[in-house]
């Protein structure tokens, strides 16, 4: 009898196990799994600019980068203009380079967005996504940050707002990561 | 019952070389060079995941960013990268979670050895149910006719009644 009890527990927890395992990996959504390169060096590129010059990120070393991926046909994009905006003209002179990435975009989508929207932070274009897959990119909107020494601290998956920014930009500009 | 015993042998042969076989094919066709680089393109871009899709193969996918990647691939390879180092790149940046297969290190080695595992184990299962149908009870307390077993107070009472007999008889 006791034996069988054993067995029948084991089966029990085995299966129960298995049923864990599965609700668990089935749960989660894959697009918002941490990202390899959090804690590692920014990968470089350079990038030409459709507001301004080409921008090579390895250049703003010993500013704070905070890198959003964004294209003209992203409504969630545009949702988050405004908070990027007053982060950009909040830091800009603190030792923060904000730096939009068009990203899969068509024809002068970005510029008549940017046009219209008055956006007014630096923005390069990613023509051949290269730079978006050395990301990890996984849809937009994305944002990085990335501290003076060039490492990203944090990833951002979706649309950011102003206060959450600021906490996260504060202490690297002040020295530290997050 | 040797029979059976024979069929739990041959359970376990045909299940070992059916693991063994699985892995071989595996292996055989993991290390297998495309003749062509489109082949090449195909084969690293069918081992990925597109990032943006579901449950889509770069290969499969018609998403601009599987596109991109099937292109970087491509690129890559006339740069003379091996399949093994495409792959790690997209790693470095997505994870493993953008291989299509589990990675063969870590905790992605048990879906490799758990088929293996949960077969040997059941093989076992059969081995030791088979032995146990086969062992003879300790006390076989079935009559031969198939009747069912007398219980100890009709013993005691059949061997009272007999008792009683024989001292009448005597």
């Amino acid at each position: 009898m006791r034996r069988r009890l054993l067995l029948l527990g084991t089966v029990v927890v085995a299966v129960l196990a298995v049923v864990a395992v599965l609700a668990t990996g089935l749960g989660r959504d894959p697009s918002a799994t941490a990202s390899p390169l959090v804690g590692r060096a920014a990968p470089d590129f350079t990038l030409g600019g459709i507001n301004g010059p080409p921008v090579t990120l390895s250049r703003l070393r010993g500013q704070v980068v905070v890198m959003n991926f964004w294209a003209s046909w992203c409504t969630e994009c545009h949702d988050e203009q405004d908070a990027l905006d007053q982060t950009w003209q909040r830091y800009r002179d603190s030792g923060l380079v904000l730096l939009g990435v068009d990203f899969e975009d068509t024809g002068d989508g970005a510029k008549d967005y940017m046009h219209q929207s008055g956006l007014t932070y630096p923005v390069v274009e990613d023509k051949d996504s290269t730079t978006a897959l050395a990301y990890g990119i996984r849809g937009i909107p994305e944002t990085f940050l990335i501290d003076r020494s060039g490492r990203i601290v944090d990833r951002i998956i979706g649309r950011v707002d102003a206060d959450r920014l600021a906490g996260a930009v504060e202490p690297l500009l002040k020295g530290g990561s997050e | 019952m040797r029979g059976r015993w024979s069929a739990a042998g041959l359970v376990v042969v045909l299940a070992a070389i059916a693991a063994a076989a699985s892995l071989g094919l595996v292996a055989v066709r993991g290390h297998q060079q495309p003749a062509s680089r489109p082949q090449q393109v195909q084969q690293i871009a069918s081992g990925l995941h597109c990032p943006i899709c579901k449950d889509l193969s770069v290969a499969d996918s018609p998403a601009p960013l599987a596109q991109q990647m099937r292109q970087q691939i491509d690129q890559q390879l006339a740069a003379g990268r091996s399949p093994d180092e495409i792959r790690a790149g997209f790693v470095a940046a997505y994870g493993d979670s953008v291989l299509m297969s589990p990675p063969r290190h870590g905790i992605g080695r048990t879906a490799y050895y758990l088929p293996l595992i949960v077969v040997l184990g059941g093989a076992l299962v059969v081995v030791l149910l088979l032995r146990r149908w086969r062992r003879p009870s300790a006390v076989d307390e079935s009559e031969p006719d198939g009747r069912a077993p007398l219980t100890s107070a009709q013993r005691q009472a059949l061997r009272r009644a007999v008792e009683r007999l024989r001292e009448e008889e005597a």
